[in-house]
C-alpha cells in the first residue's frame, strides 16, 4: 500500500476515534447542571445530533468518496486470488 | 379492534411474503436458503439490518426512557450508534470478502476457520444464550400489547402465541430472502409511524420549541447532565450505555447475516453506513415524543410510563391513526424477533450440526434450520408464558454477553498472534462475568456505574477484563496448526489491496 493511502487511513482512523468518542460521551461540550436552550434543546443535546450528522457525512466521505475502501471494482479480484491461493 | 385488524393483516401480509421468497425458488439451496444466495440489493438490505436490530424497545423502549430521564436518553440508540458505520465496516470488512471467497453462512464460521471447531461450537452457544431472554423479552411484549389494545379481547396467552407462530411461518419458507422482504417492509411502515407521531405530537402544543419549552418550564431536569445529584446521566453512565449498546451491535448475528447477503460491495457499505444516521433520526423522534409527552400525559410512573408510546398516540391521533401508530411497535418487535430467530437457527445447523454431523447433506442443513426456528420459537413462548417472569430484565444482558465476542472477532481479523486459547478464555469468561454481575447486583450493576467498579458499569468492567484476559491468554500460549494454517486466508495478500499485484505475480511466475 502506498505511503500517501497508509497516512489518508490514519487520519481517518484518528479522525473515527475522536468522533466515536464525542457520539458515546458528552465530555468538552456537555456541563453538568442547568443548561442553555438551542431550539427548545439543551445544548449539549444539539451539539451531540451535530456531532452524529458531521460523523455520518465523514463515513459517508471514507466509504463513497476517498477510494479507500473496497470497490465492487476490486472485488471479483480478490475473491478470485483467494480462491485460488486458498483450497 | 382496527388495531387487531392491522396486527393480523400485517402478519398474514408477511406470511404471503415469505410464500412469495418460497415459490421464486429463493431457498431452494442453503446458499439460497441463509445468504438469499447473496443477492440483497441496497434497499432491502438498509431497511432489513435496521428492522432487524430495532426492536419494540426503540420505540415503546427509548420513548419511556425520555419520559423518565430526558434528553440523555439520546446517548442509548441514536448519536452512540453512528460510528457504527466506521466500526461495522472495520470488523465486517473481512466478513463480507471471505464470506464470498469461503461460502461462510453463519456467525461461527469465521471463528471456526481461524481458531478451530471449539470455537465453532461455542460462538453458537453464546448468542443463543444471549438472545433467548432478549427474544423472551419481545414476546412478552407483544403478548401484553396485543392484550391491552384489544383491550382483553385477545389474551396474554392467546396474542403472545399467535405471533410466534406466524413468524415461523414466513421464516420457515422464505428464508433470509423472505425474512429480508418483510423485515423491509415493516421497517419502512415503522418508520412512517415514527414520523406521524413524532409531528402530531408537537403540533399539539403548537410545534416542537414551544412543545420543549413547556416541558423544561415543568421539568427542567429532563435537560440536564448529572440530574439527581450527579446519577442521572453522569458521563461514565452515558459512557457505559453508548459503548454497551454500540459494541454489543457489532456482534450480534444479523451484521453477519447482512454482509454474506449482500449483492455489491456498494450494498454493503450503504447499509453499514445507513444504519446509523437513521437511528439518528428514528430513534431520536419517540426519545423526543417521550419528552414532550411528560407535557401532554403528566404523571406516568414506573411500568406505566412504558406504554407512553400508545398512550400519547391514543390521545393526539384519530383511532385509526393511534392504532397504525402501535402498530409500527409491533412490527418493530416482529421484525427482531425474526433476524434473531433466523440467524441463531442458521448458527445451530451451520455450526453445530455440520460439526456433530459433517455429512449432512444441503436439504438436511436447510430442514435442520426450519426445525430450529420452530423450536426457538417453542422454547421463547413456553419462557415467556407468565408474563409476570421477569426473563426480561435477562435481556440486558444480550447486548454485553455477545460484546464480549468482538475480541476474537478482531484477533481473527487483524492480529496473527491471535490464539484459540485466547479467543475460547475471553468468550468465558466475559460470558461468566455478565452472569455474576446481573446475578449479583442484578440489571442495575450491568447497565449503570458502579463505585466498587471503578465507576464503570458490570458491562464495561466485563468488557474490559474479556479484552485484558484475551492479551494476555494469546501471549503466553502458541498458536496451533490452525491458527498458523489460517493466516494465509485471514491475511490473505489481495485483503490489503494488493490483489493487483498477487495476480501480476502469478503471471511472472506462469
Amino acid at each position: 500500500m502506498e505511503n500517501g493511502t497508509s497516512l489518508k487511513q490514519a487520519v481517518f482512523l484518528v479522525v473515527f476515534a475522536v468522533f466515536t468518542l464525542l457520539c458515546w460521551c458528552p465530555i468538552g461540550y456537555g456541563a453538568y447542571g442547568a443548561p442553555t436552550l438551542i431550539l427548545g434543546m439543551p445544548s449539549w443535546a444539539v451539539a451531540a445530533l451535530a456531532i452524529g450528522a458531521v460523523m455520518f457525512v465523514i463515513e459517508l466521505v471514507y466509504l463513497f468518496g476517498s477510494k479507500l475502501s473496497l470497490d465492487d471494482d476490486q472485488l471479483p479480484d480478490i475473491v478470485q486470488s483467494i480462491k485460488s491461493d486458498i483450497q | 379492534m382496527f388495531a387487531i385488524s392491522v396486527i393480523t393483516a400485517i402478519c398474514l401480509v408477511s406470511v404471503f411474503v415469505g410464500y412469495l421468497a418460497f415459490r421464486q425458488g429463493y431457498t431452494r439451496t442453503p446458499d439460497d436458503y441463509f445468504v438469499a444466495g447473496s443477492s440483497l440489493g441496497y434497499f432491502v438490505l438498509i431497511f432489513s439490518l435496521l428492522a432487524s436490530f430495532l426492536s419494540a424497545f426503540s420505540m415503546f423502549g427509548m420513548s419511556s426512557l425520555g419520559y423518565r430521564t430526558g434528553f440523555g436518553s439520546l446517548f442509548v440508540l441514536s448519536v452512540n450508534l453512528v460510528p457504527l458505520g466506521a466500526l461495522w465496516y472495520y470488523m465486517h470488512r473481512k466478513t463480507f470478502i471471505l464470506g464470498r471467497a469461503r461460502g461462510w453462512m453463519s456467525m461461527g464460521m469465521p471463528f471456526g476457520e481461524r481458531y478451530g471447531n471449539g470455537m465453532r461450537a461455542v460462538i453458537p452457544i453464546v448468542v443463543l444464550l444471549a438472545s433467548i431472554p432478549y427474544l423472551v423479552a419481545q414476546v412478552q411484549g407483544i403478548g401484553v400489547m396485543v392484550e391491552a389494545i384489544s383491550n382483553k379481547a385477545i389474551p396474554y396467552h392467546v396474542g403472545m402465541f399467535f405471533v410466534p407462530v406466524f413468524i415461523s411461518l414466513y421464516l420457515i419458507m422464505g428464508g433470509m430472502k423472505g425474512a429480508a422482504w418483510v423485515n423491509t417492509v415493516q421497517g419502512v411502515f415503522f418508520s412512517i409511524m415514527v414520523f406521524v407521531l413524532f409531528f402530531a405530537v408537537m403540533a399539539k402544543n403548537g410545534g416542537f420549541m414551544p412543545t420543549m419549552e413547556m416541558v423544561f418550564e415543568a421539568h427542567p431536569h429532563l435537560f440536564e447532565l448529572g440530574a439527581k445529584g450527579g446519577k442521572l446521566w453522569s458521563y461514565p453512565m452515558v459512557f457505559g450505555f453508548a459503548a454497551a449498546m454500540c459494541l454489543g451491535c457489532v456482534c450480534f448475528p444479523q451484521p453477519y447475516m447482512h454482509a454474506y447477503s449482500s449483492r455489491t460491495a456498494k450494498g454493503f457499505k450503504a447499509m453499514v453506513l445507513s444504519f446509523g444516521g437513521i437511528c439518528l433520526i428514528i430513534i431520536t423522534m419517540p426519545t423526543l415524543v417521550g419528552i414532550a409527552s411528560t407535557v401532554i400525559v403528566p404523571g406516568l410512573k414506573g411500568v406505566e410510563a412504558d406504554k407512553v408510546y400508545g398512550i400519547v398516540a391514543s390521545r393526539i391521533l384519530p383511532d385509526w391513526l393511534a392504532a397504525l401508530a402501535v402498530a409500527g411497535g409491533f412490527t418493530a418487535a416482529m421484525s427482531t424477533v425474526n433476524g434473531l430467530v433466523f440467524g441463531n437457527a442458521t448458527n445451530l445447523a451451520n455450526d453445530l450440526l455440520k460439526l456433530i454431523a459433517p455429512n449432512t447433506d444441503q436439504k438436511g442443513l436447510v430442514s435442520a434450520a426450519r426445525w430450529s426456528v420452530a423450536v426457538i420459537m417453542a422454547i421463547c413462548v413456553v419462557l415467556a408464558w407468565n408474563p409476570n417472569t421477569p426473563v426480561a430484565e435477562l435481556s440486558v444482558l444480550a447486548f454485553g454477553t455477545v460484546a464480549v465476542t468482538i475480541f476474537p472477532l478482531w484477533g481473527a481479523y487483524f492480529w496473527k498472534r491471535a490464539t484459540a486459547a485466547g479467543a475460547m478464555a475471553s468468550t468465558i469468561v466475559g460470558l461468566g462475568l455478565n452472569l455474576v454481575f446481573f446475578f449479583w447486583g442484578g440489571k442495575n450493576m450491568v447497565l449503570f456505574p458502579q463505585a466498587n467498579l471503578f465507576q464503570l458499569n458490570g458491562f464495561l468492567a466485563a468488557f474490559l477484563a474479556t479484552g485484558v484476559v484475551f492479551f494476555v491468554v494469546c501471549l503466553v500460549t502458541k498458536p496451533g496448526k490452525v491458527e498458523e494454517k489460517s493466516l494465509d486466508l485471514f491475511f490473505h495478500p489481495s485483503l490489503n489491496g494488493n490483489a493487483g499485484e498477487t495476480i501480476d505475480q502469478e503471471l511472472v511466475k506462469a
